[in-house]
């Protein structure tokens, strides 16, 4: 009798292994697979649904939050409430398309610590929170409206940075798409359909796209002029209607066709107010190409810049590449040729022009706060690195002051704030040229107003076409950036 | 192992209750609440209480059953409480009820040990029989069935003075009351169904009046599956049968008999039932009819898989998405938020009691004690293997629940003086 017993017993434990086997099947090995099926209605529910901090800027306009949902207290859906406007800034926590921008850089804070582990369950015994962390950005919400209403259809970026702090006031890049789109249902349509937009509205232009930058570009060519002090602002220069390059057969000519002033010499000044090609072509052949990619390299150019999101290194070639290629180091002293730059690189390069000198750290996070509203972690502005003297930069600064006054950024002028700029219309084969504006103000602010710096690009003529230039497109949505911006300051 | 060993596995266990209701509060967003010390002092009270009544009614019985039973209520306490607090509050009444009944069970078997239901052998099977057609009594009545999820296995008593209703499933005591009887029955008849002259090769051949009884059983299932529905309940009896028989006569025709019954039995049922048929096609492909009849299985499969290794963490996953997933499917929904370690830890743990179970019946010394214990763990391993095995798609879903974990006053009750049982026959053993 007990050999039977003994033989039910064995059944039962040989169906206890067959147990275990399909377990570990089910759930080891046709795992993914089970979890991965567009069926499984946790896909939908699973990321998305836990609860995520809330996101604001630094007005306290809210840019993300989590809503609870009204049928499960658990279940949050993430809500990005100015739409596109900050697609680019704060990005987007989505499950079939990953996490994006500040959702994806500050998980770890944005993310609920509920989460099941040991220690998770004795810091909520011991009564710490777990709860979410939010952010405070440092976007200035009035300034992101007007660069994303002034750049309107027409593609391209603008970034403004605190020239002072390093806090950046403005990311926007245009075109942009609604991050709400890529939660719940159809986010899987609207994610293929903005995948497959050739105007690339998931691109952040800000950030992650390279452009010729054209004579923005002369800023740091004159930077290398003043620090090297092979020329200043008073410096005679040759005026040709043409300046011939060595070793080819190509010319460098003015914008204008013409000359730069009349026709005998032309300062370094004039040749900057007026952004003069043929002066800058010779002051790039005098420099030579160690000193011009050393002091772009000085301005971050060839470098990861530190930032809360993922940037682009802007390029420009080695020196090594410019023996006996005279005619390439001329062009490249005018911002073409294998210049590429990233409208956050030019932002940083006008605020190391308005910060004497210094770059400070970019930083979009202003504070970390705790679920009770209390500020856990506050951003201390950090230098990046020393660009230039303090000279130098004053005198740049004055350079370009008078592009705003007198040059070709008139465009950008606000009657009763002194404002610095530089142009650049940059030629790209076949299509009109991307118009460029970097500058800052107001210059030597008044006590209680700071500097800001900025950048704007505007791809391929934006509306204007293939006349438009940096003075033309680029340089009135300066203007509109600093009415914007004093108005707040007044206030 | 002694009994103050025991005594602290399952304050363990009560632990591992209240960190489980703990955990679940906090990734749903509350702090720790009166539920946690509630599932603690509720755990402690109930096993506790079994504690002290085995140590005065059956101080040498095994020390195994109770904790693991304990561990196994902790995790599936954790689970519905986690799927919904008002069932676990429930269910924490109904293991405080529970441990009372096995409590009581030790008490009123304190003399003479479970030698005492020999004598209501006839008692007990009629007591099986009016349970198990207690369901069928019109829906109307103060006492009635009542019809869920397509089986009618339960009965709804109308408590008029505290106007309130009271609903069990005496299908699971009536498991117990068949196993009682037919421990009794073949403790004294399996000589005569051993016995068996006639051979055809080398197996022997059992008289067509030595069929009768298992014929009888056969039917009692089958009816069982015409009237309420129920594959789960009258499968688990008719191998609890023939498990029996075969553990009293060592003959292996009558398996062999009985598998035949069973298969066609299975085919009979799947030619004349649209929810025999509808539970194989969902079995076969669970994702052909998927927003159908396959939603359920391929809810489960989906949870299992999403567990993955260590699992999504308590109350992290999506286990409400299992229909049914505090009762039936109760394990998907521990493997999806504590993973495969979770659902091999459920099994081992099983294994184990089922493995202290038939070691009792190894030891018992008279017959009849030895197939009660084996009767006994038969019906609890069956039960388990069944419904785990439906939620994990080898084999039907079943629709019986899950010993200890599935939400459920009659199961807990029915699995905990099961247990009682089991200890109050281990404790003859080791004078």
């Amino acid at each position: 009798m007990n050999q039977a017993v003994r033989r039910l017993a064995v059944a039962l434990f040989v169906a206890f292994g067959v147990l275990v086997g399909a377990a570990t099947y089910h759930q080891a090995v046709a795992g993914p697979e089970y979890r991965d099926d567009p069926r499984n209605a946790r896909l939908a529910a699973g990321r998305t649904g836990r609860e995520r901090g809330g996101i604001v800027v630094s007005d306290g306009t809210v840019v993300a939050r989590s809503v609870a949902d009204p049928n499960d207290s658990r279940v949050f859906r993430r809500d990005y409430a100015e739409g596109a406007l900050y697609s680019h800034v704060v990005g987007y926590s989505s499950l079939l398309f990953g996490d994006t921008g500040i959702e994806a850089a500050w998980a770890s804070d944005l993310g609920s610590g509920r989460n099941s582990t040991l220690s998770g369950l004795l810091i909520a015994l011991t009564g710490g929170d777990v709860r979410p962390k939010g952010l405070r950005l440092t976007i200035n919400h009035e300034l992101q409206t007007t660069a994303a209403a002034a750049l309107g259809d027409q593609r391209g970026a603008v970034v403004v940075v605190d020239a002072a702090t390093g806090a950046i006031l403005t990311m926007v890049a245009s075109p942009r798409y609604d991050p709400n789109t890529l939660l719940g249902s159809g986010a899987s349509q609207a994610g293929a359909l903005l995948e497959s937009d050739p105007s690339q509205p998931l691109l952040n232009r800000a950030l992650n796209q390279s452009y010729p930058p054209g004579s923005v570009f002369k800023v740091i060519t004159a930077a290398a002029a003043l620090e090297s002090g092979l020329a200043g602002p008073g410096t005679e220069f040759a005026d040709p209607i043409a300046l011939e390059l060595p070793g080819s057969t190509a010319t460098i000519r003015n914008f204008n066709r013409g000359t730069c002033g009349d026709g005998t010499s032309v300062t370094l000044e004039v040749a900057f107010v007026r952004s003069c090609n043929t002066v800058f072509g010779e002051l790039g052949l005098l420099l030579g190409a160690a000193q011009l990619v050393e002091q772009a390299e000085a301005f971050g150019l060839n470098r990861a810049i530190p930032f809360d999101l993922e940037v682009l290194d802007s390029r420009i070639p080695p020196a090594e590449e410019f023996v006996n290629n005279e005619a390439g180091l001329a062009q490249t002293a005018l911002g073409q040729r294998d210049v590429q730059v990233t409208p956050i690189q030019m932002a940083l390069v006008a605020a190391a022009v308005a910060n004497r000198g210094e770059i400070m750290t970019p930083y979009l996070v202003s504070e970390v706060v705790n679920a009770e509203g209390e500020v856990v972690s506050e951003t201390e502005p950090a230098r990046w690195r020393r660009v230039m003297s303090p000279a130098t930069a004053d005198v740049l600064a004055e350079l370009m002051e008078r592009v705003v006054t007198s040059g070709t950024g008139t465009n950008a002028a606000v009657p009763g704030v002194r404002i610095a700029g530089k142009t650049g219309t940059a030629e790209i084969p076949d299509r009109a040229p991307h118009s460029w504006f970097i500058g800052f103000g107001p210059v030597q602010p008044e006590e209680g107003t700071s500097t800001i710096a900025f950048a704007i690009v505007v791809e391929s003529g934006g509306t204007v076409g293939d006349e438009a230039t940096g003075g033309s497109v680029a340089a009135p949505i300066a203007a509109q950036l600093m009415a914007t911006w004093m108005a707040q300051q007044g206030g | 192992m002694n009994r103050s060993t025991e005594a602290v596995l399952l304050t363990s266990a009560s632990v591992l209750a209240a960190m489980g209701v703990a955990l679940v509060n906090l990734t749903g967003g509350r702090g720790p609440d009166a539920q946690v010390a509630l599932t603690f002092i509720v755990f402690m009270l109930a096993f506790g209480t079994i504690h002290l009544s085995v140590r005065r009614w059956a101080a040498n019985a095994s020390p195994l059953l109770f904790p693991l039973a304990a561990f196994l209520s902790a995790l599936g306490f954790t689970a519905v409480y986690r799927l919904d607090p008002e069932l676990a509050a429930i269910q924490r009444w109904s293991l405080l009820v529970a441990a009372g009944v096995a409590s009581l069970t030790l008490f009123f078997l304190r003399n003479e040990g479970v030698s005492v239901l020999r004598r209501y052998r006839y008692l007990s099977l009629a007591g099986a029989i009016a349970l198990l057609l207690l369901p069928l009594l019109p829906s109307s009545w103060p006492l009635g069935g009542a019809e869920v999820g397509g089986s009618r296995l339960w009965v709804r008593l109308d408590l008029p003075l505290a106007g309130r209703t009271l609903s069990f499933q005496p299908g699971e005591i009536a498991k117990l009351l068949v196993v009682v009887f037919l421990a009794s029955y073949l403790a004294d008849r399996h000589q005569s169904l051993a016995a068996m002259r006639r051979k055809i090769g080398p197996i022997s051949i059992p008289e067509p009046r030595q069929l009768f009884p298992i014929l009888v059983a056969w039917l009692v299932a089958f009816g069982v599956l015409i009237y309420q529905r129920d594959l789960g309940a009258s499968l688990l009896l008719f191998s609890a049968f023939i498990g029996l028989i075969y553990a009293a006569t060592g003959q292996t025709s009558y398996l062999v008999a009985g598998t035949s019954l069973v298969g066609l039995g299975g085919i009979a049922a799947y030619q004349f039932f649209d929810h025999v048929q509808r539970r194989v096609a969902s079995w076969v492909d669970p994702f052909d009819d998927f927003t159908g009849t396959g939603y359920q299985l391929a809810q489960s499969l989906f949870a299992l898989g999403s567990g993955s290794l260590t699992g999504t963490g308590l109350g992290l996953g999506q286990p409400n998405l299992i229909p049914a997933a505090a009762t039936d499917f109760v394990f998907a929904a521990v493997a999806e938020e504590m993973g495969l370690a979770g659902s091999v830890a459920v099994l081992a743990a099983f294994a184990l009691l089922i493995a202290a179970g038939f070691g009792i019946a190894l030891r018992a010394r008279d017959l009849f004690r030895k197939l009660l214990a084996t009767g006994l763990t038969l019906v609890f391993g069956v039960q388990t293997i069944l419904i785990l095995a439906g939620v994990m798609r080898l084999f039907p879903v079943t629709g019986i629940t899950l010993p200890f974990m599935s939400y459920g006053g009659s199961s807990l009750m029915a699995n905990m003086v099961l247990l009682a049982l089991l200890a109050r026959i281990s404790h003859g053993e080791r004078v």
